[in-house]
């Protein structure tokens, strides 16, 4: 007889339910299987009105963050063995407002996206030196923030933040990390148009360095180190704008 | 009537992959009020999973290239099938969209000295590929989704609202466009979340939709991929083109079965990656075909010496166009060679430092660590053909991407017909979706801007609305799942990579059952976010495209690309001059397949082969003239 593991799965059903419920659905306990390989079975098999996002199966797409047993993960890069003998609780993502199931409303997040400018601001008085205005970046100038670049808006950091979680007005993990791989970027100049938001009240003062999302990342982005290395930039910033004054008067 | 959301724009993008976005930019700079509209969550668009990179002859890297030699490859990869102005547009216009993609905010893998860095990969000639690490689909998303985030910024500082003339609307599906009198007239679909129901009324509808793997078991597809697209333009009154094409990607994950179909990425064997069987033999020196014998080394010693001396070595076989190199695999596998799980070796850990491998394919160290527990730094992996890309979709016209026989519907990436011919090169589909959305969305703002909107008939209304809901009030219909598991069996294994005629036909009954089944699917449960009435819709595109898949390659006597037959296992002229055409004439009638004359390449096109090389794809009478070959 085939091994089996049980999923405790939350259910919301707005309709029929004020507020999330546990059901179990017993899945194959089979060695290669990912959580979402079980919440598709139950899908498949069991339950067909079990809600929830998923896509690539190779976290990639960043669909599938779920909370299991107690951790923001993606599900499809977490296995049904490491949890053996069970029970396996899955939950939604936390600190998001829960539509159904597991699925959560992230819309919040796009905002904040916008908000950090995240796309090259030319330097008009240093236009692209390339042929074909192709701008010339050596691969060492590449390396400076290309870990930043490997963020796949999984929401995972997010759900580990605590400060998020009591102040959705925080820009948050993930968008900070986005805003540095622009401001490291050598392509770009619109390190000052950032700074309102990114030293603003909302941005990376907020942060008290629990370092929950740089745990959380499936991806190695490290937002807690891009969060310390800003503070940094943020704190040197505005030193020099008490000084330049002095400076001037000389 | 059920409370439908109503919603008017000049342009409504249906998908929100590579193509899409690029369309939807396009048409909000040109000053039309444009919506997208997302399957799943704006940004995890399938383009996301996309590995190696996108082919551009900039010449970075070897300054030979240039955009003749990218057609010459393209013409070659697709058997001389391609439509040959989209195959030139696409090769001359790659490279303006990949630094345009840069100036947004792309970031790719450099040169020592600073520039754009390309990687070789399958059936280019040069290093061609500009790509970062081995995610470049992400950092295409990444970009066009943020330039649409500054676009909409903009629009906020000028209207004090981001959506005022660009929004996207996530996890919405279309189940049918609205067509009046042969003309555009909107979109109509529901809403994932809520379950309401939603039309769009525009003059111009760009599809976007990507493909439809998902009618195959072994796929690298997502669920999404459905052939939203193709069902919807056929049921418009549109035509498909070269539906029997399918591109089985040689290397696909085989084990463990929970991810079998996972892409492999084939930088693996550009950058020097090499496949072997059973026995440990580089069995790809094979099955080198005639067509390609003066490009590709013997012998594997002069293969390892193309990575340093291109210029004066032959290519290594396993950079083979994917067709080729599927087909090795599976004949490989067949003559039991194969690995235990049903696949041959793909070996870099014998080729390149641990060092060197985790940094050029840091995706793929990853997911064979966690989902294969392989090292691929020490150990081979095990690969096999997966359903990837469909060649054949939508018939536009290659300069502007308009439908002829649906005014005011464009159609642009995987959802299109003729760009690839009979098989797509690696690369060429990242390219293509930047070149040919942005002139889909450049020519439907035109189109919008100059075209009188029509109506949206009541009638048609009612229709959609009650074939969206249908399934939802059926109780004790067939389990959507089940179907689909059915439906996924009959094109693996009747319509798969090698196709026999009475397999073919034998799969024809099989669908046509399958139709009937599908016409009675029920899902239990209610409207928001109900994934099982989702498939239940899905299944009615994926059916009908399934149809036009088997009936072509039922017609099609040859192989040729991605259509192999058993039973005509030689290439042949004479179908090289033959499109099949696939079109649905009433509502509930079978696919019609015609046959419609390949457009003859130009002189100055022609030109840029040896008159040798062509006489292996043409027919005697179309060399003698080749202006006016029919």
């Amino acid at each position: 007889m085939e091994e089996r593991i049980t999923l405790q799965v939350a259910r919301y059903r707005p309709e029929q339910e004020s507020k999330p419920t546990f059901e179990e659905y017993e899945v194959p306990l089979r060695e290669e299987w990912a959580v979402l390989d079980g919440l598709n079975y139950v899908k498949d098999r069991l339950d067909g009105t079990l809600s929830y996002r998923w896509s690539c199966r190779m976290g990639i797409c960043g669909s599938c963050g779920m909370t299991v047993n107690g951790e923001p993960v993606l599900t499809c890069a977490a296995f049904l063995s490491d949890f053996a003998p069970g029970p396996v609780r899955v939950e939604p993502l936390r600190n998001f407002p829960v539509i159904r199931d597991l699925v959560i409303e992230m819309t919040d997040f796009v905002h904040k996206l916008g908000r950090v400018k995240p796309w090259i601001v030319a330097d008009d008085e240093a236009p692209p030196e390339g042929a074909h205005g192709e701008y010339l970046q050596t691969p060492e100038e590449l390396e400076e923030y290309h870990q930043y670049s490997m963020c796949i808006n999984c929401m995972l950091c997010y759900s580990a933040c605590p400060v998020y979680g009591l102040d959705q007005s925080f820009v948050g993990p993930a968008a900070i990390a986005l805003a540095q791989r622009y401001n490291m970027d050598s392509r770009d100049a619109g390190n000052a148009l950032r700074m309102a938001e990114l030293s603003g009240h909302d941005g990376v003062w907020g942060c008290t360095f629990v370092g929950e999302c740089t745990s959380a990342c499936p991806k190695g982005v490290d937002p807690a180190g891009a969060i310390q290395r800003y503070k940094v930039t943020a704190a040197t910033e505005a030193a020099k704008s008490l000084l330049l004054p002095r400076a001037a008067e000389k | 009537m059920e409370n439908v959301q109503r919603h008017g724009y000049d342009v409504v993008v249906i998908g929100a992959g590579g193509a899409g976005l690029r369309a939807a930019i396009e048409a909000r700079l040109a000053g039309a009020r444009t919506a997208i509209i997302s399957k799943s969550l704006f940004g995890k668009a399938h383009t996301v999973m996309a590995e190696g990179g996108a082919a551009a002859a900039m010449g970075n890297v070897n300054s030979n290239d240039s955009w003749q030699v990218h057609f010459r490859d393209t013409m070659r990869g697709g058997k001389f099938l391609n439509n040959v102005r989209m195959a030139q547009l696409h090769a001359q216009e790659a490279p303006e969209r990949i630094w345009e993609l840069e100036s947004y905010g792309a970031l790719f893998d450099r040169t020592p000295d600073g520039k754009i860095s390309q990687r070789n990969f399958g059936g280019h000639e040069y290093p061609r590929l500009a790509h970062v690490g081995d995610r470049t689909g992400l950092e295409l998303i990444r970009t066009l989704q943020q330039k649409i985030v500054s676009l909409q910024q903009e629009d906020f500082a000028g209207s004090g609202s981001y959506d005022s003339r660009l929004r996207v609307f996530d996890e919405t599906t279309i189940t049918d466009l609205l067509v009046t009198d042969g003309a555009v007239a909107g979109a109509f679909g529901y809403v994932r979340q809520t379950g309401e129901l939603i039309r769009f009324e525009a003059p111009a509808v760009v599809l976007a939709t990507g493909g439809i793997g998902r009618s195959y078991r072994v796929t690298s597809n997502s669920w999404e991929y459905t052939g939203d697209g193709h069902a919807l333009a056929l049921r418009a009154g549109g035509q498909l083109i070269n539906m029997e094409f399918l591109q089985f990607h040689p290397t696909g994950m085989v084990w463990p079965p929970s991810v079998r179909g996972i892409l492999v990425t084939e930088s693996v064997r550009g950058d020097g990656g090499v496949l072997t069987n059973s026995e440990g033999r580089r069995f790809m020196f094979d099955y080198i075909p005639e067509v390609f014998r003066d490009y590709y080394a013997q012998a594997p010693e002069e293969a390892d010496r193309w990575y340093t001396d291109p210029d004066n070595h032959g290519r290594p076989p396993e950079l083979l166009p994917r067709d080729e190199v599927a087909r090795a695999i599976n004949a490989e596998v067949k003559a039991g060679r194969g690995t235990p799980a049903g696949g041959v070796y793909l070996d870099v850990s014998s080729r390149l430092s641990a060092e060197v491998i985790r940094r050029k394919l840091p995706s793929m160290y990853h997911q064979f660590r966690e989902l294969a527990d392989v090292d691929i730094t020490k150990q081979p992996m095990e690969v096999g053909p997966t359903c990837h890309y469909v060649m054949g979709g939508v018939e536009v016209d290659a300069e502007t991407t308009a439908t002829a026989s649906v005014f005011g519907l464009f159609a642009a990436g995987e959802v299109t017909g003729g760009m690839h011919g009979a098989n797509r090169l690696g690369g060429n589909s990242l390219s293509d979706l930047l070149v040919f959305g942005k002139r889909a969305g450049e020519h439907a703002a035109a189109h919008a801007a100059a075209a009188a909107r029509s109506p949206v008939a009541d009638a048609d209304l009612a229709t959609a609305a009650e074939t969206a809901l249908v399934p939802l009030e059926r109780s004790g219909g067939e389990n959507p799942y089940a179907l689909q598991q059915e439906l996924q069996s009959v094109m693996g294994n009747l319509v798969g990579i090698i196709r026999r005629g009475s397999e073919l036909a034998e799969a024809l009954e099989k669908l046509a059952e399958l139709r009937e089944r599908v016409a009675k699917v029920g899902a239990p449960g209610g409207r928001a976010y109900n994934p099982a009435w989702h498939l239940a819709l899905d299944l009615r595109h994926m059916l009908v495209v399934s149809e036009c898949t088997a009936r072509a390659a039922l017609q099609r006597e040859e192989s040729r690309g991605g259509h192999t037959r058993e039973d005509f296992p030689a290439m042949n002229p004479a179908w090289r001059q033959v499109n099949l055409v696939c079109s649905v004439p009433g509502d509930h009638a079978e696919v019609r397949v015609t046959r419609q004359p390949v457009p003859a390449m130009p002189p100055d096109l022609a030109a840029l082969f040896q008159p040798d090389e062509l006489a292996k794809y043409l027919t005697p009478e179309e060399l003698k003239d080749p202006t006016d070959a029919h």
